[in-house]
Order: structure tokens, then sequence, then C-alpha cells
């Protein structure tokens, strides 16, 4: 990536740099790949767009002299635009909001619902169906009409899964429209001279707009006249700190100059009137919301897996179907047979239910997370989370607590740490000395910010200060330490002011004390540290003013040096009792042109300033530490407070040493220590431009604890891209428009729900609904249970194929009557395996999950050869078993003994016999022998629930036995006493045999399954018995899925 | 702050690589690492054997669980008899010359003229008829209306009472005269309960028989052979049954007696039309035989269709 140079954009170390890419971005990286895994050049057309989007910002309406403005856009300062000129404007430039991203039309997605995964075997099937009775209907007179029946059940069959799968995506969809549908926004517009009210969306180019604190910036505008105007940019750029704004034209970029102010960022001070230059999707945010439209986000983990195993299972129904096509005709059958054993296999091979299960699995997983303050907008991501093996996680407000507190203070020469936890529950600190009685009081009355009104019953660190981030910091902690701050600042009534500007560095302020009988002024000033230190002669040490001399300068200096490294913003704070004899009471204070003393005054301490990491942030990444999650901070803040707050949270844990600590221990320049041996690194977003692709993988290989710092929204990208180039899983957090791109990119973008911008909340696919980094970890818990819980589903709902499929391989092959009807399998598919297998999303974890490593997503397959061999070799051989040996029972005890039954198939099936001869001699009409088969049928279907109850206690776990995992999923063992009802239902229920051909048992016949379902499992039991005694053996490594 | 970080040793956060790309040669026999299809001998002779393993067990089982099915069935009598059993007690009617070639369904299609299309019903018949000629062997009785009948006792069936459905006369079907033949099917311990005399809702032809037949040998599950849905009544006029229009109760009930054969009744169609389909219904008449004509639900009756060319 070239860029221009430091000169023409601005500070090296600024994030504005790299917003802007000069040459043109051909997604490629340094050594000719391509940056992202996934994105291949596809469409010529799409990519200019891009790269038009990723252009720099080419305007020059803050060069251009106000009156050119002006008169470029036909407005007037003062009268701002004609009503027809807004009206024409509104026409040729529409609304003043953003595009929302391109939607899918409803249709569509509705139709891939009805024709994706299963659906497309499932509608041939019922197409054959449909051929299959027309050719009957056309040739005799009365035809059987099964075929017709069981091809309407199909078609319904797909179309009620895709009406669900359907709802279900656009339920999750509507979460996304709460977002979208906050409070209208209001802009104050001047039209004609006449102040009006507009929604924001009806702006347009030129009109006068008035912002003040509090509104967010209705559009890109162009600042006429500012009064202590600042916005905080944060969500466009990711610097927390509020910038002031002003009329004057300082700087050639666009983004850097202080006459312009930005759609969707908030104005937090003063109040500004400025000409709107840009609207909706030509403003930078809107620029940038586009940036993250366009890029392609490829498939979920989860739905990777799925397709996976939709292959793998349409593969063996079409191989199974093809193959016994082909042998049902080298066996003579007629074609018109050939096509409906090809039915009956598709039907068996297709588990029906299946992706409704893994829908509605999700579904709860996500209800259960949103519950944990997780918001899960894409159903596919619930499970994203659990993959995941790198969090690229923003610094402010998800590992902070977003809210400037004071860290620590010095005064009587020691550092004195304050509690910065959020509940007060740190440590304590003495409030009686008489140094921090002076500190205290310098800090209360030197101090404009205030709280906000009506805010009575609210914590003190919630409640919302107006002013500066530093001030409230210093407020909040005043108030904390002694109590009413509004009461003392009204006893010592403020007489005069000079405000904190960026030349001085410093605020005074002078104040009639509360002490009655000291007609003395206090003059009390706070600012930059070494500017306050210039400013002081003597300095209040245990409650004596000293000389300042060197050593107390010294000892200033180490503290300032000390807390700065901690990255900490410090101030300074002196003050001076001004001499009565000089400045009487009444004494008139001239702030503009100083006619009171303000140098030799005393210093009294330092206090510094921190936002700090959130309580929970800290147990949180080790959590994720042991659950081989890479953590890696990436922030537009200063180094050295990203270092402290990583070092502070665990993201660089104790005695991990970066590569400067390194050379700092060992006292030789940073060249020449080996960057292998640091296992931390704090990687500066300018060093960061010059690093090829292949050095920053290096980075991110050899540091397992990296802080990016200073980075802009495209190095974020970068930063995504790399880790993903990888192989890792990234998820991405983050709240500002800066972000948006990376969270789009990311395998999981996680936006802040309080904090979050709503283009981020947009390019997201979770949003944390409390802002904290905690909640990720719930969310990973959750993700990787459900992931192991789909495959327990799956298992179970697989292994009732082979009983399934196998009725209707010996029909074809020993010419035997049919054990299993296609419309039994179809009960079981979407009748009885339905809720038990929707039950093991319930089940609880084996083992700490968040205790092993990120699933492997090549290898560690949601459906992988062991299930399936588990599923369909093992477990539901001995299904078969028990489905076969119930119908010969039934057949036997009926008069067809076992061996009687080979070969008769063709007998048994002809309408033209009505007298086929038993073992006994009996003789079958054609009826009678039907009401036998599909007494069969049933039995067979009954025996096949028998036997998942066994399938299903099995299925609870992968490894431990049943007994230590006991029976407490009440939502399971509903399902197993569901299922039971269900099946007596479908076979005792009057009516039944008409319309399921589904006929009553006797009660005997649904014991011959119970040996069978015992020596499932036994014989699981000890399989994993066997697999926790020899972990890693060959048991496992063939059995354990 | 956090106690956990420190464990993490070096390589900790190796990503997973996807596998290496392979050649479709490669998956079945790749050199480098000896698999075929992904396995080395060693590991697919490992799970065979476990596989072999397994299914040996499996078997034991179904075979034991087979055994004692087996073992739990009666050789001379089923389990569940008439209403017990899935049978019931309605028996359905079967008729002979029955193509072994079942997509011919139930047509009998021939042309008297033609040896060949004849020959192929008549050696049918001659099959089918084959257990009643040769009677040696088990003693049968020959029973009469009279005699007091002993369950276990064996009826013979008498071939030369056919009438003009005699072999020698190739059952009428070198004349286009074609017999067919009826046989009640043989329900396990079924006792007919019959009519003894003429019920409404039974053809003219029939009510005449049974008020022509004498009264002690009016037990009989009668037959009555029709158009189906009573179409082409003409057709139907000039129908021969022997040697009775009927089942004499004597034959009654089957408990799977050695040498047990089922009473027949031959119908012969004298005047069938040429080169029209004739479609057939034959139904017994008794107390305990419940008809119904759908095609779907067929009790009681049996169809056929005759297409004399």
């Amino acid at each position: 990536m070239a860029l221009r140079s430091d000169y023409e954009h601005g500070r090296a170390d600024s994030y504005r740099v790299a917003t802007v890419i000069a040459t043109d971005d051909d997604n490629r990286t340094a050594d000719g790949h391509y940056k992202s895994r996934r994105k291949m050049p596809a469409k010529a057309a799409k990519k200019e767009n891009l790269d038009d989007l990723k252009q720099e910002l080419d305007i020059d309406h803050h060069k251009i002299s106000p009156e050119e403005l002006y008169q470029r856009f036909q407005t007037h300062p003062e009268n701002g635009l004609s009503h027809a000129k807004a009206k024409e404007n509104l026409e040729r430039d529409g609304p003043n909001a953003l595009t929302p991203p391109k939607q899918t039309p409803e249709w569509v997605k509705f139709c891939k619902n009805l024709f994706g995964g299963f659906a497309m075997l499932l509608w041939i099937g019922a197409i054959l169906c449909f051929v299959a009775y027309s050719i009957q209907a056309s040739t005799s007179e009365e035809p059987a009409d099964d075929n017709l029946y069981l091809g309407i059940v199909l078609s319904a069959v797909v179309i009620v899964t895709g009406i669900f799968s359907y709802y279900q995506e656009s339920k999750s969809s509507k979460i996304m429209e709460s977002f979208k549908n906050m409070v209208p926004q209001f802009a104050t517009v001047i039209r004609e001279g006449e102040k009006l009210t507009l929604r924001a969306e009806d702006l347009v180019l030129g009109d006068v707009v008035e912002v003040k604190f509090g509104d967010r910036i209705p559009a890109d505008i162009r600042i006429i006249e500012a009064r202590t105007f600042k916005v905080d940019n944060s969500s466009l750029t990711g610097e927390s700190e509020p910038q002031s704004r002003g009329a004057e034209f300082t700087h050639e970029n666009p983004l850097e100059t202080k006459n312009l102010a930005f759609f969707s960022t908030n104005a937090v001070e003063g109040t500004a009137k400025g000409v709107v230059i840009s609207c909706g999707d030509h403003t930078v945010m809107g620029r940038i919301a586009g940036l993250a439209s366009g890029l392609d986000t490829g498939e979920t983990p989860i739905a990777k897996e799925i397709h996976h195993f939709i292959h793998l299972i349409t593969g063996v129904a079409v191989f199974l179907g093809v193959t016994f096509f082909v042998i049902a005709f080298i066996l003579g059958y007629h074609w018109l047979d050939a096509v409906i054993f090809l039915i009956g296999i598709i039907v068996a091979n297709v588990p029906e239910g299946l992706l409704a299960t893994v829908t509605v699995c999700l579904t709860l997983t996500a209800k259960r997370m949103a519950s944990k303050n997780c918001l899960v907008k894409n159903l596919e991501a619930v499970e994203t989370l659990g993959s995941t093996s790198t969090i690229c996680s923003d610094k402010t407000g998800t590992l902070t607590q977003n809210r400037m507190t004071v860290a620590h203070m010095w005064f009587d020469n020691q550092i004195i740490e304050a509690d910065t936890t959020e509940d007060q529950s740190g440590v304590q600190y003495d409030r009686t000395s008489p140094g921090f009685k002076a500190l205290s009081r310098i800090a209360t009355l030197c101090n404009r910010a205030e709280f906000k009104g009506g805010q009575d019953g609210v914590p003190v660190l919630k409640k919302e200060v107006s002013g500066d981030a530093s001030e409230a910091a210093l407020l909040k902690c005043m108030e904390l330490a002694l109590g009413d701050v509004m009461n003392i600042r009204k006893r010592n009534k403020k007489i005069a002011e000079v405000p904190f500007n960026s030349t001085n560095k410093y605020q005074v302020s002078i104040h009639e004390t509360e002490d009655s009988g000291d007609p003395r002024f206090l003059l009390v000033m706070k600012g930059a540290p070494e500017r306050i230190l210039e400013r002081c002669s003597t300095i209040f040490i245990n409650g004596k003013e000293k000389v300042l001399d060197e050593e107390m300068k010294e000892a200033f200096n180490n503290a300032y040096m000390e807390l700065g490294g901690l990255g900490e913003r410090v101030l300074g704070f002196c003050d001076f009792m001004l001499p009565s004899d000089k400045y009487p009471s009444g004494f008139k204070f001239n702030t503009d042109d100083i006619n009171f003393p303000i140098d030799n005054l005393r210093f009294v301490g330092l206090m510094s300033m921190i936002d700090p990491p959130r309580a929970a942030v800290p147990d949180a990444v080790a959590k994720c530490r042991s659950a081989g999650i890479k953590v890696i901070m990436v922030t537009g803040d200063h180094p050295i407070t990203a270092k402290a707050i990583a070092k502070s949270v665990g993201i660089i844990s104790e005695g991990n040493e970066t590569v400067e600590d390194i050379a700092q221990r060992l006292n030789i320049p940073v060249s020449e220590v080996n960057p292998r041996e640091a296992k931390a690194a704090v990687v500066h977003g300018a060093e960061l431009r010059d690093v090829s692709s292949d050095q920053l993988d290096e980075i991110l290989r050899y540091h397992t604890e990296i802080v990016f710092a200073r980075t802009s929204p495209q190095q974020k990208l970068i930063i995504v891209e790399g880790c993903q180039r990888m192989g890792a899983i990234v998820a991405v957090t983050g709240d500002g428009v800066n972000d948006s791109p990376a969270l789009k990119k990311a395998d999981i973008g996680v936006a802040m729900g309080i904090a979050g911008s709503d283009v981020s909340k947009q390019a997201a696919d979770m949003i944390l609904l409390d802002d904290n980094f905690a909640s990720i970890v719930t969310g990973v818990e959750e993700g990787r249970l459900i992931f192991d819980n789909l495959k327990k589903s799956i298992a179970y709902t697989l292994t009732s194929n082979i009983p399934e499929i196998s009725p209707f391989l010996a029909f074809i092959l020993c010419d035997i009557p049919l054990p299993l009807g296609t419309v039994t399998i179809l009960c079981i598919d979407l009748g009885t395996d339905m809720i038990p297998a929707i039950s093991l999303a319930y089940e609880q974890a084996e083992s700490d999950i968040m205790k092993r490593q990120p699933r492997d997503p090549y290898r560690d397959n949601l459906v992988n050869r062991r299930l399936i061999s588990m599923a369909y070799g093992q477990i539901g051989m001995i299904q078969a078993a028990a489905g076969f040996f119930v119908y010969f029972v039934i057949m036997a005890e009926n008069g067809f003994l076992p061996m009687k039954l080979f070969g008769i198939r063709k007998m048994w099936d002809s309408k033209a016999v009505n007298d086929l001869t038993d073992s006994y001699g009996q003789e079958w009409t054609y009826r009678d022998r039907k009401t036998l088969e599909y007494t069969c049928h049933t039995a067979f279907f009954i025996s096949i629930v028998v036997v998942q109850w066994a399938d299903l206690i099995i299925c609870k776990t992968r490894r431990n036995s049943i007994f230590q995992q006991g029976m407490r999923n009440w939502a399971l063992n509903f399902g197993l006493v569901f299922e039971t009802v269900l099946a007596a239902f479908l076979s005792y229920c009057p009516g039944m045999e008409k319309g399921l051909r589904m006929y009553p048992l006797k009660l005997v016949w649904w014991f011959p399954a119970i040996p069978f379902a015992l020596a499932i499992f036994i014989y699981d039991e000890t399989r994993r018995f066997y697999l926790r005694r020899n972990p890693g053996g060959w048991l496992e490594q063939e059995t354990y899925y | 702050m956090s106690k956990n970080n420190g464990k993490n040793a070096k390589g900790d956060f190796e990503f997973p690589q996807p596998a290496r790309k392979q050649t479709f040669a490669q998956m079945i026999y790749d050199p480098y690492d000896k698999t075929f299809f992904g396995r080395t001998g060693k590991n697919w002779g490992q799970l065979m054997i476990f596989y072999t393993v397994f299914y040996i067990i499996l078997a034991a089982l179904f075979t034991i669980c087979m055994q004692g099915l087996l073992s739990s069935i009666d050789d001379n009598q089923p389990k569940w008899q008439l209403k017990e059993s899935l049978i019931g007690t309605n028996p359905g009617l079967g008729f002979r010359p029955l193509s072994e070639q079942t997509e011919r369904g139930s047509v009998i299609e021939f042309d008297g003229k033609k040896p060949a299309e004849s020959d192929y019903w008549i050696s049918l018949i001659n099959d089918f008829l084959k257990d009643y000629n040769h009677t040696e062997g088990t003693p049968k009785k020959h029973c009469d209306y009279s005699q007091t009948h002993r369950p276990t006792d064996v009826c013979l069936v008498d071939t030369a009472a056919f009438g003009s459905c005699s072999p020698d006369k190739n059952y009428g079907y070198k004349s286009n005269e074609p017999c067919i033949f009826l046989k009640l099917n043989k329900i396990f311990g079924w006792v007919p309960d019959v009519y003894e005399s003429p019920q409404s809702g039974m053809p003219q032809e029939l009510q005449k028989v049974i008020n022509d037949t004498k009264v002690e040998e009016r037990q009989q599950i009668w037959v009555s052979c029709n158009g189906h849905f009573g179409k082409d009544k003409e057709n139907f006029q000039n129908i021969s049954y022997y040697p009775s229009q009927g089942f004499p109760i004597y034959y009654y009930p089957y408990l799977n007696q050695p040498g047990y054969l089922s009473p027949l009744v031959a119908v012969q169609f004298k005047s069938p039309p040429k080169g029209i389909m004739m479609d057939v219904e034959c139904r017994a008449w008794a107390k305990n035989v419940i008809y119904s004509g759908s095609a779907r639900d067929r009790m009681g009756s049996v169809t056929f269709q005759i297409i004399v060319d």
C-alpha cells in the first residue's frame, strides 16, 4: 500500500493519513495475492464503484471564501435558501439520508428458502410422484392415488419448511428495523430568513443550519460562525477527544480542517452555524457506509458447514437413488416401478425436518444470547462467535467504560490511587490531609463542568455531565470525595474566569472564599502540568508551603513521567491567595487584559485521568485466552494509553514485554532486539502503513499479544484481512462509522448497542446491548455450545435414515413386501424426530467448553466422517435390525414366516392376486395383505421411535456417560414423552388407517424393538467408556464425532 | 489483573490451515501418505475388523431374537387366528387361470383358433388342478351333506364333476367358451354361516338356483358371477356353474389339515362377446361373508376380465 507523503496529509501519527489511499487499491497485497480470502475480482463495475469510494475526499468547500461558498450554493448566511430553491434541491438530490444497503428482494429470499438445501431433492421426488401418477392415471382406469398423495405431501413439506425458514429469517431481520426507526432527527434551518425546525432528511445543499451542544450534526457542514463549538468525531474517526471547530480554514485535508463538521458526529459543546455542503450518501459518513456495504462478506462458518452437510447427504441420496434405479432395471423391474423406488430412496435419504431443526436450534440460542445482551442480527452468526479464533477489539467503550475517570493524584509528594471501578468498590484514600483538601478545592472550583438536571437518583458516576470529559472526570471525583460540589461552588462564588485555550494551556478562576473571616480572593489554576509548574515558585507539601527547588521539581517530573507512562492524561493544579491589600473585595478583575498575578503561584499537585477498563473485561480476556482466542486491541488512541489499558485488562499479560520494553531493559537500541523474543507488540498506525502484508503476517504470527494503536479504518480492515489470511476466524468489535468496513469484513462484526453508530450496527452481525466486552465471552460460549449440540442433533436425526432406507433396499433386493412406507418415513422425519432433535439444543455442555481451543474450521466439521460412521454404520444398523425384527414378528405371527416372504413381492403387490397363500395355507386377499403390510409399516415406525429413545439418550453426550450428564434436560425428557405419545396417536387414532395408512398395533408389537434399544444404549455407553479411558485412541479417532 | 495470562506457551495461536489440495488420483491412491481413499492399508484393516466384529455381534443379536420368535410360533397353526389375525374373518374369492406374469393382471385374453394362446391358459389350469388329480398318499373322504362331519376330515374335490369344464374339453378354451375356476380363500378355523333361502339382492338366477336346490343341499356358500357394476347384462345370460353354484359347507373349517384342497366352482361363459373385454365380478354369498365391490377395498368377491378375440 503506497501512500502519499505525510506533508500532504497531516501528522504521521494521525488516523487521517490512512483514510486516504492515493493509489488505486486493486484488492491485491504487495506481492500480488488477493487481500481477502474470499473476495475475488468479480464484477468490474462493482469494483470501480468501490475504488471510487476508497478515493480521497476531493472537496474544496472548506478552502473557498465564505462569499464564494454562498454563491456556489445560492444561499445567504442570514436568510438561508429560498423555499423554492430548497424544494428544487431536494427534488434533485433526494432526501438527506443514507441509502440503506441494497436488500435482496423478498421474493428472491423466499425462493431461496423454497429451492435451497434439500428442497430441490424433494421437489424432484414430488415431480417424479406426479409423473408416476399421471402415467398410471393414463394407463389404468382406477389408478392407485398413492403417488398423487405422496407428491402432494412432499410438495407441502417443501413449501411449509420453506415458509418456516423464510419466516425465521425475516423475523431476525426485523431486529434491525427496530434500530432503523429510531427517533426522527430534527434540524434547525434558516430559510428565507425564518428559523424552521425540519426533519433532518429534508435538509438540502446550501441550507443554513444551526447546531448546538447535544445535537447530532445533520449533514456535512461548513461552519460560518461558532461559539466554543466542539464536536465528537469518535464515530467517524475513532478519536475520543472532542475537537474544537470554528469558521477558520486550517488545513488542506477536509477531515483535518476546523471549519467542517460531519454528518452524524455529535456536537458536545457550544453552538455553531453552518452551510450544508453535502448530504446523504455524499457525506463522509455516507462514503464509509458505502465502502462497508460494498464489501463481500462471504458465508458464515455454520452456513459452510450446513452446505457441506447438505452436499454430503445429497451425494449419498443421489448415489443410492441412481444405483438402485439401475439395479431395478437390471433386475427387470418396470421402469415406473424403478421411478417409484427412486422416490422412496430420496424421501428416505433426505432428513426433511433437519434444516428446520437447525433453524429452531439457532433461534433458541439467539434468544438466549439476546437475554444475555448479545443481539444477533443474522441467525447464522450465532455459531460464528463459537468458532472465532481471533477477536479484534476496539478499546474505547468496549474494553473501557468510555468515561474519563480520575485514576491517580499526586500531592504531598506521593501518588495516590483513586478508585476507578464502576461501582466504587476499589481502594479508598485519605481525604483529610491538607494536601488533598487544597487539591480538591482547586479541582472543584476551577471547573466548568456541571451535572445535567433531573438526574437525582442516578449514581454519581453514571450522571450525565455537560462539559469537557476531563472536567467531568474531576467533577465526579470531587462529588464522590466531598459531596455536593455545586453547593461548594456556591459558597465560593466565582468572580472571574479565564477559560482554557490551546495557547495558554491553562484555566484560571478567582473566587471569594467560604471563610467569611478571610476577605482575600482565591486564585485557582489548572492546566498542562509543565506549564503550571513554570508559573509556580512554591509547593504545598504536608500542609506547609515550601520553595519549589530542584529536588521538588525532580519529584514532580518523576510523578509526571510515571503517570504519563500509565497512559493517563495529567493535569497540574496550583492556587494562590490574592493579598487583600492589593485586591480588596469588590476589585474588578479583567480577564481579557489580565490584572492579577498568574505567576509565582503555589503548586499543589497533579491529577491524572484515564478511561478505565470495565470491571468484567480482565476476566473476560482471560477467559478468551484460556479458550484459545487471541485478543487483539485495535484503537485509534495513543499507543501509550492503549498499552496501559491493554496491560490492565490482560491483553498484554504480566511479564510479557514488547520489543521496546526489552530494548529498555537491556539498554540496547530497538533495532538490535530480535522481534521474535517479544511476545507482545504495540504497533503504531504509522508503522503499519509501511508494512507489507508479509510483514503484517509475521507480526500477527509471532506476537501473541498485539495492540494496534493510532489505526485508521482502512488499517483496521487490513488487520482483519491479515488475520483471515492466516486462517483465523475473526470477530471485530467497533462502534464508529470508521469501524464499519472492518465489521463487515470480519467473519462476525460486533457493534455496540449504546455507543454504536447506526452504520456500524448495520454492518455488524451482532449487537452488544450493554457495550461490554464480557458479553462477547457469553456469545463465544453459547456459540460453541450450539455447535456441539447441533452435532448431537444431527447425529440423532441422521441415525434414523438407515432404518428408513434399508426397507427400500430390502424391498428391491430381496423381493419382500415393503417394510416401511414413504408416508411413515415422513411421519418420523417431520413428526416424532422433530421435538427430540430440537430439545438437544437445550443440552448442557459436557465439559468446560471455554477451556478448549476454537474449532478448526477446516477439519472439525459439523458433520464429519466419524459422525456418519456412527449414525449410519453403527447405531443406524442396530435400529434397522430392530425394525426388520418387528416386521418379521408381525408377518410370522400372522402367517407369513420369514422364508416365505423372500421373492413374494410381485404376487404381494399384484391386485389380480386375490388369494395369496401364507405359510399355513391361508389365502390372503389383496386388501387383507395390504392391511398386514401397513400394520408392518406402523410397527416398523413404532420400533424406530422405540430405538430413537435410546438414540436420543446416547446423543446427549459425546464423551461422558449419561450417568455423569444426568437427565436434567427437561425439554429432552418432554421430547421422549412427546414422540411416544405422537407415535401412539398416529397408530391408534381412528381414521388414521384411511389418512396415513397407520393401523393400530397390538401392545406386544411395541416390545420386539426393546432389546435393540438396550443394545444401542449398552453399546454406546461402552464405547464412550473406552473413549474416556483411552483418550486419543483408535476408537476416538474413528467414532468421536 | 488477570491471572491465567502467563500460561500461554509459544505457538498457542498457530491458526489451522486448509488441507493441501488433492487431485482425483491422489484421492484414490496417495503415494505420499500411502493411502487409499484417505486411509492407509493398516487403517482400512482396523476399520474392517471393527465393523466385522460389530456386525457379527449385531447379526448374533438379530439371530437370537429371530430364534426366539420362531420358537414362539407353532408349525401347524398361525399364532393369531380369525379376528385376532389381520386376515380377519371375511374370506375373499380367488380364480384360476391366473397368469404368473403379474403385469397381465387379471385379464384372460385368448383366441380359441390360435392354439398358442388357448394352450397357455389350458396349461395354467392343468398345473392348478394337478394337486386335485393326484390324491394318493393322504386319505380323503367322499363327503356329502348327510354325513356328520369331523373337523379333521379332508373331503375330496372331484375333478370329474366339472362337466363341460373338463380337461378333455380343454376347459372350453378351444371352443371360445372359457371356464374359470373359483375358490373361496382359506382362513384358518373359519366356519361359514350359509344362506338357506334366497335373499333379496341376490341375482334372479341365483335365487332360482337356490329354490331349485334340495333343502338339505342348500348348505352352500353360494357364488354368482355378473358384469362388474351390473354392466353388459346380456353377455352374462349364458353362464354355467359346475358342480354346483356354491361351495358345500362340509369342506369347512380349514385347519391346515394335511392334503386339504379348496373346493372349486367351475364357471363357464358360454357366449362371451367377441373382441370385447368382459369385466366379470364373482361374489360369494354367506351370512358371514361381507361384500364390498370397491376397487380399493374389495371384500368377499373377485374380478377378472375375459377377452375372446
